[in-house]
């Protein structure tokens, strides 16, 4: 979208921007924006998506620089816009955090670091992690901690990873204005202690929130869905799901693990709009598997909970947690996520 | 009193629960009553270990007495531990074997230890007429390592075994020729069936599940609240037909018993992809759709009663399903027929 061609009142979104909804937070310095998504008509989340491909923007990022990206658990949160970040303060920022959690820790607080106080805290941008121009730069957290021994043989050892990006998320979101940075998707991993306290700075510092992002059933069976359509020249893992069964007084888990070869072929022959996923083709993707399923089993998944979808591409968990297990489609998998961290995004 | 053995008790009573320890040394009898006295059980694990090691360090204990403790130790607590059954026959035409259980582990001793230098082997019968055999491998140049041991359960004039193996896994061929020959028997092979709870395989096993006495009746306390709710008795439960067939059907199916306990059934499916729908998805493929089923429950047979009742699954319940105990599988390979 061209925001010089395109007038700014489009009747496709409905609602005109108003100076006075981005000031009617509840927060003391009244800067929160009330709600940066754009009212899609119906509030209906859309019923056809693009086949993740590779972005072009992504083949120029070293693959060695995202691939500790890979292959690591991520606890997944949405964030709210930050006011007055710059990208040209990461430094002081790195200063500012490494204060606050080291009085933190002072306090008695749990802060896990390693060794006391020998730690470091980096902020970096993240290069190429962005869907087009217009997404701003993603960028880094780092907590390292340095070895007690300070010999410069030793390793640091990285303690906590968190990274910021939005990918795509332009055409979601409406103008905002120029003070606030729009990275609605928060990754974290390492204890959960530091995520807290970390979150706790830049909240204060940027009024801007955290919240958990939950997957829902819907969601995690479009990723089975688009992540079976990944092209890739080996399919390491089986696409497995995970259903989740209501029934007391005992749990019980279904594993469903298909051969990813029959899986993909199963949807080829679903698919049916070229360059395209429709909502039709999800389902009847799902249904087909449950009704394979149901005439060994005659037991009805659909009365049961989907709770975590793996495949080559990616694993996803509805807790909020990915695994990202494919640089190829990393953009995709992030462009995705970034869709439903702005639709939960109040 | 070795240092080896001394240590090995040592870290035996740490794996001990506190409640436990009493009983334990009670049944394992190395220690008289007196000197069982003497010991504070109040006191922190590691200081009730080392007054157990000072007093067997006095009646100088072996690595022999060790090894009942150990036995009596994995036989009283819930070892996490796989159980995998086994079941041996005996080549056409021969006779029932009337040996004892004494014979039995003279000659499965003396087979195993003629195959194998350094293996230090231990018995001890337990209530059920069942032999437990602790192993403790060694190789040619070096000692028994007590802490990888191989357990097996036995009993006596019965084809199954339940084995519980450990990380050193070369040694198996002679364990089964060991148990072959001394049992009298000419095969062995590994059923589809294991678990952690060594009660359900048997129970299973020895198709002692639908002996117990617990029945499910119509609780009194559903037939006071049906009373107390219909006012009009115009108003009735509409699928009332429906849900009562459900639960005979999975009365039926299961029994009005106490499920035996496993808590994983896996399937391997290789039959062809087909729908009801008439989309023709996958319709001129040959090849099987390759699937791994896995259900996994704390107690799994219980919770795959429930699912008709609750509406989850159709009753009855797919064969597959319901097989497992009387199948004494939950290991399945399906294929098309």
């Amino acid at each position: 979208m061209d925001s010089s061609n395109v007038p700014e009142f489009t009747p496709k979104h409905g609602v005109p921007p108003r100076l006075r909804d981005y000031f009617t937070g509840a927060s003391p310095f009244q800067r929160q924006l009330a709600s940066v998504r754009k009212q899609t008509p119906f509030g209906q989340t859309p019923s056809r998506r693009k086949i993740p491909q590779c972005s072009p923007l992504q083949e120029n990022i070293d693959p060695q620089k995202i691939a500790f990206l890979l292959h690591k658990q991520w606890t997944l949160y949405t964030l709210t816009p930050m006011y007055g970040f710059s990208y040209t303060n990461l430094k002081q920022y790195s200063t500012l955090l490494k204060c606050f959690l080291a009085a933190e820790k002072q306090k008695g607080l749990a802060v896990e670091m390693g060794e006391d106080f020998n730690f470091k805290v980096t902020f970096s941008t993240l290069s190429g992690i962005k869907g087009t121009h217009r997404d701003p730069a993603a960028f880094l957290v780092q907590i390292v901690s340095k070895s007690q021994l300070s010999s410069k043989n030793t390793e640091d050892k990285v303690v906590w990873t968190g990274w910021f990006c939005s990918v795509h998320g332009d055409s979601l979101l409406e103008n905002v204005p120029d003070d606030f940075t729009c990275l609605p998707l928060f990754l974290a991993n390492g204890a959960e202690s530091n995520t807290a306290l970390i979150g706790t700075w830049f909240q204060k510092t940027f009024d801007c929130r955290f919240t958990r992002l939950t997957i829902s059933a819907f969601s995690l069976s479009w990723m089975a869905a688009m992540w079976t359509s990944c092209n890739l020249e080996h399919y390491g893992t089986a696409t497995e799901l995970l259903w989740s069964v209501p029934c007391s007084p005992q749990s019980l888990d279904i594993s469903y693990a298909i051969n990813p070869e029959d899986a993909k072929a199963l949807w080829d022959s679903v698919h049916q709009t070229p360059e395209e996923i429709t909502q039709e083709e999800v389902d009847l993707f799902i249904d087909c598997l449950c009704s394979h399923f149901h005439r060994h089993f005659r037991i009805n998944l659909s009365a049961t909970r989907l709770v975590c979808v793996s495949t080559s591409v990616a694993s996803a968990h509805t807790d909020g947690k990915i695994k990202i297990l494919c640089s190829k489609y990393l953009i995709g998998v992030l462009a995705f996520l970034t869709e439903l961290a702005i639709f939960q995004i109040e | 009193m070795d240092e080896i053995v001394a240590e090995f008790i040592r870290r035996t009573i740490l794996k001990i629960p506190v409640a436990e320890i009493g009983k334990i040394l009670r049944i394992w009898n190395f220690l008289s009553e007196s000197q069982l006295k003497t010991i504070n059980l109040q006191q922190c694990k590691e200081n009730v270990s080392q007054d157990v090691v000072e007093l067997c360090k006095k009646k100088r204990a072996s690595m022999k007495e060790a090894a009942i403790l150990d036995i009596i130790y994995h036989q009283t607590c819930q070892i996490k531990k796989i159980w995998i059954v086994y079941k041996m026959t005996k080549a056409p035409g021969e006779e029932v074997d009337l040996s004892d259980m004494e014979e039995f582990k003279a000659s499965f001793k003396k087979v195993l230890q003629r195959a194998l230098k350094n293996v230090h082997i231990s018995f001890r019968d337990s209530e059920d007429d069942a032999v437990w055999i602790r192993i403790a491998w060694g190789t040619p140049y070096m000692k028994p390592n007590q802490y990888k041991t191989t357990y097996v359960v036995y009993h006596s004039q019965t084809p199954f075994v339940f084995i519980s193996h450990c990380q050193i896994k070369k040694y198996i061929p002679e364990l089964w020729q060991a148990l072959m020959t001394a049992g009298n028997y000419h095969k062995i092979r590994q059923m589809e069936l294991r678990s952690l709870y060594l009660d359900s395989l048997k129970a299973i096993v020895f198709k002692q599940y639908n002996q117990d006495f617990q029945t499910y009746y119509l609780t009194p306390l559903e037939e006071e609240n049906s009373e107390a709710e219909i006012v009009d008795p115009r108003i009735i439960h509409e699928n009332m037909k429906e849900k009562e067939r459900i639960q005979r059907v999975t009365r039926e199916t299961f029994g009005d018993y106490v499920q035996p306990r496993i808590e994983f059934a896996q399937y391997k499916l290789e039959t062809k992809f087909k729908t009801d729908c008439k989309n023709g998805i996958l319709a001129e493929r040959e090849e099987p759709f390759r699937c791994l089923v896995k259900f996994s429950s704390p107690h799994l047979l219980e919770a795959l009663k429930s699912l008709a009742p609750a509406g989850i699954a159709d009753a009855p319940l797919s064969p597959l399903l319901t097989c497992i105990p009387h199948k004494a599988m939950n290991y399945f390979t399906i294929r098309e027929k």
